[in-house]
């Protein structure tokens, strides 16, 4: 059925015509997530299932997929929710500014910022 | 002096260090997270340590022994397909036979309901090995069967009682079954699979990009420090948009070339073994005829987008699962 030239080379296991060589991957995707449902007589309840299965669909899907599928235990818990890059930059730029203003309110309360730009610090560069 | 320097230097820094601590820990969160979950998805016995204390089930009762064989359905053909089950064995090694009606052949085999019965599967589906061991041989039979012809695969874990069952099933739904099986009638589908190296894509990002790095110099070290993470993120945005009109390019390509596309989740290395980033998991309905152009289409986009360290992985042909309904 499959020219040989169609086989994937990268992974030369996964040959057409000889399943049982497939990616796993490939497999479960389609044996556990696509397929005609029927209800059969052993009633495997399809939302048990689901549940049953997180864990198992974490490793078919990629982790960082599981909030798409409604796994999102650990973003109730602050110490643990990074929060997006936009909201990152934005704290980042905010606390930035407020340190800033508060060395030049230190500068001026020591009396050392006159003639000296706030930002000549190619000393504390260099030590970095 | 010395301390005012200090103070300064103190003051000034606090933003890099304090930017720099933060991605750590984001970092440093994100690994352990993704470890638990991995190690939970492996089936690791241990509790994640974040699950709530009082979740954890009580100890299983060993569900009570059924005696007796259920029939396991694997997929739907049409009457006349010459299949020969003779040799073909299914899920846990059970000879595979037909069931008629209709002018639809339904692949069974009989399996032990002491091992498939509800509550065994209950626990059976979340052990890995025992799950690859059956959906293996479940998909095995599905191909064997679409070496014959157009197939309706049925979902993984449909058991009927008994032949009886199945032909009631056949009855009831064989117009359906004939539509769906029509509509694949010719058609294959084939997985491709596009990964990208994040580094060589951020490099030509960053090569089209070409944003002039800011005289460090006149800022201070946490201004620098900012400027650099800015122009950092600047880079990995261009990289995700180049990569966002890279699989665009591509799958729209395929599309073109398919009966039908499906685009899925991109898969979990744990398990798919891959290396890169898996940027695209398209599934294409393809007409058997057009398959060897299919793959020439493959292998030209492959050779285009080769200097972007984009690789393109090819699979199949597979049983239509991608394109049958989930719902009769």
């Amino acid at each position: 059925m499959a020219d040989e030239r169609f086989l994937p080379t990268q992974r030369p296991h996964a040959l057409p015509g000889r399943p049982e060589q497939a990616n796993l991957a490939d497999i479960l995707e389609r044996v556990l997530d696509k397929g005609i449902v029927i209800a059969g007589d052993i009633q495997i309840n399809l939302l048990d299932i689901e549940l049953l299965t997180i864990k198992l669909r974490l490793l078919i899907a990629s982790v960082e997929r599981a909030r798409e599928m409604g796994i999102n235990w650990w973003e109730g818990d602050p110490s643990l929710s990074a929060g997006s890059s936009a909201d990152d930059e934005r704290r980042l730029e905010r606390e930035n500014k407020e340190l800033r203003e508060r060395v030049e309110r230190l500068e001026q309360r020591l009396q050392i910022g006159e003639g000296e730009p706030a930002g000549s610090s190619s000393q504390a560069g260099d030590r970095g | 002096v010395a301390d005012d320097r200090l103070a300064r230097w103190a003051a000034d820094r606090a933003p890099e260090v304090r930017a720099q601590a933060e991605d750590e820990a984001v970092a440093e969160v994100r690994a352990i997270l993704r470890d638990a979950l991995v190690r939970a998805a492996l089936g690791d016995r241990e509790r994640p340590a974040r699950e709530p204390p009082g979740r954890k089930p009580a100890p299983e009762r060993p569900a009570p022994a059924r005696t007796g064989h259920g029939q396991w359905l694997y997929a739907i053909m049409r009457g006349g397909a010459g299949i020969d089950t003779a040799a073909l064995t299914g899920v846990r090694d059970t000879p595979v036979q037909t069931v008629k009606e209709q002018e639809l052949i339904a692949l069974v085999s009989p399996v032990p309901l002491s091992e498939f019965g509800e509550e065994q599967l209950k626990e059976s589906l979340n052990d890995l090995p025992w799950l690859e061991d059956v959906a293996r041989a479940h998909q095995r039979v599905v191909d064997a069967a679409f070496q014959h012809g157009p197939v309706v695969p049925l979902r993984l874990c449909t058991i009927y009682e008994s032949d009886e069952r199945v032909r009631e099933l056949l009855v009831r739904d064989g117009k359906r079954f004939h539509e769906l099986l029509d509509a694949v009638d010719g058609k294959e589908e084939w997985s491709v699979k596009l990964f990208a190296d994040a580094a060589a894509l951020r490099e030509e990002a960053g090569r089209r990009g070409g944003e002039p790095a800011r005289a460090e110099a006149a800022l201070g070290a946490g201004s620098a420090y900012l400027a650099r993470r800015h122009s950092d993120r600047a880079v990995a945005e261009a990289a995700d948009r180049l990569a966002g009109e890279l699989v665009e390019e591509v799958h729209a390509r395929l599309q073109d070339w398919a009966a039908d596309a499906v685009v899925g989740r991109p898969q979990n290395p744990e398990l798919s073994g891959h290396s890169g980033q898996m940027l695209l998991n398209g599934a294409y309905l393809v007409e058997r005829e057009r398959a060897d152009r299919f793959a020439e289409l493959v292998s030209e986009l492959r050779e285009r987008h080769a200097a972007l360290g984009v690789r393109l992985e090819m699979s199949g042909p597979w049983a239509p699962y991608n394109f049958i309904p989930t719902e009769p």
